[in-house]
């Protein structure tokens, strides 16, 4: 086959691949794309809100069983001792050192990294369009 | 007539918080992304679940994505990627030997099928090995644009055009080996 041949073939080749259909996707595949990313649903309430709700509710509930199985005097009683040992471990010197380094640790973390939770999914090739 | 966004600006749209820019995008890349994936892994559903990954992929690390790039190397490179990690991991899973999805010997179907130039040139495209394949296949997708093929393989521009050079001789032999068999 000479050169000339050669290059009709491939020019020949090069017009087929470009004429060449792309697959037919499955029929959901756009939805289930959309459904995941773009039209993904949200809450109507942020998270902190769902889980402050929860605990207000989980505290009620206790404090309800608590007035309903030993009337006043245990809920009172639950109630000092709650306030005890939370005033104790924020006045103690040592819980509060402890809380400090992990707000330091927090920090310093935080200014390395910076606070992008999205970029721990960055593929390889987005790492890259960066550059 | 309004024009049509570019995708530059459908992705800062997106990031502004409008979800029909990025279902633009989808609904412009969503058939490629899946023929390339197709192309790569042979699997109807592998290649579903890979062009779903990677729009998610692109989705959630939307901010990285450089204003300028071209969204369709970033979003081909993605998806390349992941069915790079599936390839892998179906090498893995086999012992180091590749189940070949692909069904290379000619059936009685295939041969009807393969009356079809296009049909034909598929089954060549899926006979090559997976690194022309998907030369081949961006190929086809991108045009020549080589520089954007060499992005999305993570290659130099060389070694792109090389295997396409080589790769376009394989699939004309094959197209021959078809035709001769075919006859």
């Amino acid at each position: 086959m000479s050169m000339q041949d050669d290059d009709r073939t491939l020019d020949a080749l090069d017009r087929a691949l470009f004429a060449l259909s792309l697959e037919e996707p499955p029929a959901d595949l756009r939805s289930s794309i959309l459904l995941a990313t773009a039209y993904r649903p949200v809450s109507p309430f942020p998270f902190w809100e769902i889980a402050a709700a929860g605990a207000a509710g989980a505290v009620a509930v206790w404090l309800v069983v608590l007035l309903v199985m030993g009337g006043g005097s245990l809920f009172t009683h639950t109630l000092e001792a709650i306030a005890t040992t939370a005033s104790g471990a924020i006045t103690n010197v040592a819980t509060a050192l402890w809380v400090a380094v992990g707000a330091a640790t927090a920090l310093c973390v935080s200014l390395f990294t910076g606070f992008q939770p999205v970029l721990d999914v960055a593929h390889r090739s987005g790492a890259r369009n960066l550059r | 007539m309004k024009a049509m966004p570019e995708d530059g600006e459908l992705v800062a749209l997106t990031l502004r918080g409008n979800p029909e820019a990025f279902a633009t995008l989808v609904e412009r890349y969503d058939r490629a992304v899946y023929h390339l994936a197709y192309r790569m892994l042979h699997h109807v559903e592998d290649a579903r679940d890979v062009t779903q990954e990677a729009f998610f992929k692109a989705f959630r690390s939307l901010r990285t994505f450089k204003p300028g790039a071209k969204f369709s190397t970033w979003i081909f490179a993605i998806a390349y990627h992941a069915c790079c990690d599936r390839l892998n991991r179906r090498k893995r899973d086999s012992g180091g030997e590749m189940p070949d999805y692909a069904d290379t010997a000619p059936g009685p179907e295939a041969q009807a099928i393969a009356l079809d130039e296009g049909a034909r040139l598929r089954r060549a495209i899926d006979a090559l090995p997976e690194k022309y394949r998907a030369v081949i296949t961006l190929f086809h997708l991108q045009g020549k644009q080589y520089d954007e093929i060499a992005s999305v393989l993570d290659l130099p521009m060389g070694t792109v055009k090389t295997h396409l050079f080589r790769a376009k001789e394989q699939l004309r032999r094959l197209l021959d080996d078809m035709e001769v068999t075919e006859t």
